[in-house]
């Protein structure tokens, strides 16, 4: 299943004056307001949040967090980015409880041989897929935060280096070496799993 | 490993199927949360409100008053006003309540000492220049009241002291400070020796006319000044 993500920089069909307006009511913790965003954006901060965390609970909780803190942290947009790309950034600097706590579950359930089996209707290609995500995800939980942000956002979600520094507020050229560095250890980590 | 491999597991991560399902279980929590929240903060407006108001109120009402310490005064820059006389020292007979002034009471056997039996009444404690520079109505009598004062605590000069008495209560014979000046004036007048005078100064106050202000003290002198 394919998940459509937001790659626009532009707010499409909302003019300047509207977001503004839109920002205004976030600030004030209007809840239509919240709702609106959420019900436009949810999908793909849940999206990411998944992918990024690894586990349905937790990216629901990190998807709590992002959508609560909102009147708080929209003081922060300045309309450089889109609403969307900007509620990505908020979850990543939220992510950090999130996908420790979902690593330490993982790296538990394994100790216990306790994963769930995996349900796949049989197919083989389905199969394999699923394996190579479960692979990552678990690789992913041996990388700093920093390069496992630069991983899912690059890799995964096929940003752009320049959108995903602005979203982690790092120059391009940080964001560029870190993905560097993450997909070397998760290459070798993929080989330590026995996938070639 | 390939590149190819290493792609090929991002895109599995990729279209690996994300649940949508809990949506509406979650926009209904953010939705909780968020009105927790504002009860919270409301909540505190609620709590905090009344102890601010109160915090102000009793701050102008001591101010008024005269009541709020130097210290607070100084670090709030608040000029203070001139103190309101207590209830004892209008000169109202009625008045039960002595004031804190009184000093220890001459014993039966003392001698009619003036010095020993001195009540320092009140001092005014604003300049009427500093009042007025306050914004502050100022009664002009205190400034005779304030060098009555001055003659008999500081200069110890119970002539001079009684003339700024006696000025003092034809300006104001029901003034803020009459109780005390008629009190302080019979005190000069013992230190004069005017004894007959004296003791008819101090009459009322051991009567009782004036309350319990002074009275004791008063008739002992009285008493002293009959022997």
């Amino acid at each position: 299943m394919t998940v459509n993500v937001d790659v626009s920089l532009s707010y499409a069909g909302v003019d300047d004056d509207a977001q503004a307006e839109l920002c205004a009511r976030l600030e004030r913790g209007e809840p239509a307001a919240i709702g609106q965003v959420y019900d436009e954006h949810h999908e793909a901060v849940r999206a990411f949040a998944t992918r990024l965390v690894g586990e349905p609970a937790s990216a629901e909780d990190l998807v709590h967090e992002v959508f609560v803190s909102l009147p708080r942290v929209i003081r922060g947009f300045r309309g450089e980015s889109s609403l969307r790309t900007f509620l990505i950034s908020v979850a990543v600097n939220h992510a950090r409880h999130f996908v420790r706590s979902a690593t330490r579950r993982r790296a538990a359930m394994q100790k216990l041989g306790d994963e769930p089996p995996v349900s796949s209707p049989n197919p083989e290609r389905d199969l394999r897929r699923r394996e190579l995500a479960e692979a990552l995800t678990r690789a992913l939980d041996a990388l700093p935060l920093d390069q496992r942000v630069a991983f899912v956002l690059c890799d995964v979600e096929e940003r752009s280096s320049s959108q995903v520094a602005r979203i982690v507020d790092a120059p391009e050229g940080t964001v560029r070496t870190r993905l560097f560095h993450a997909r070397k250890k998760l290459r070798a980590l993929l080989e330590e799993e026995g996938f070639r | 490993m390939s590149d190819d491999l290493l792609s090929t597991a991002a895109r599995a991560l990729r279209e690996e199927p994300v649940e949508h399902e809990p949506a509406r279980f979650t926009r209904a929590r953010v939705m909780s949360s968020l009105h927790k929240q504002q009860r919270g903060r409301t909540r505190k407006i609620a709590f905090l409100l009344p102890i601010a108001a109160v915090l102000v109120g009793s701050t102008a009402f001591a101010t008024a008053g005269g009541r709020l310490p130097q210290a607070v005064t100084q670090v709030l820059g608040i000029s203070p006003t001139p103190t309101l006389p207590r209830p004892a020292e209008r000169a109202a007979p009625l008045v039960r309540r002595a004031p804190r002034l009184a000093q220890p009471a001459p014993t039966a056997a003392a001698a009619p000492e003036p010095e020993t039996t001195a009540a320092p009444a009140p001092e005014p404690e604003e300049s009427p220049k500093a009042a007025a520079s306050a914004g502050v109505p100022v009664d002009p009598t205190h400034e005779l009241y304030r060098v009555a004062h001055r003659r008999h605590f500081t200069e110890s000069n119970p002539a001079g002291a009684l003339a700024a008495w006696d000025a003092y209560l034809a300006a104001a014979p029901r003034g803020r400070f009459a109780t005390e000046a008629q009190y302080n004036r019979a005190l000069c007048l013992v230190r004069l020796g005017r004894n007959a005078e004296a003791r008819a100064a101090l009459e009322p106050f051991a009567a009782g006319r004036y309350g319990g202000y002074r009275q004791r003290e008063a008739r002992e002198l009285s008493d002293a000044l009959g022997r």
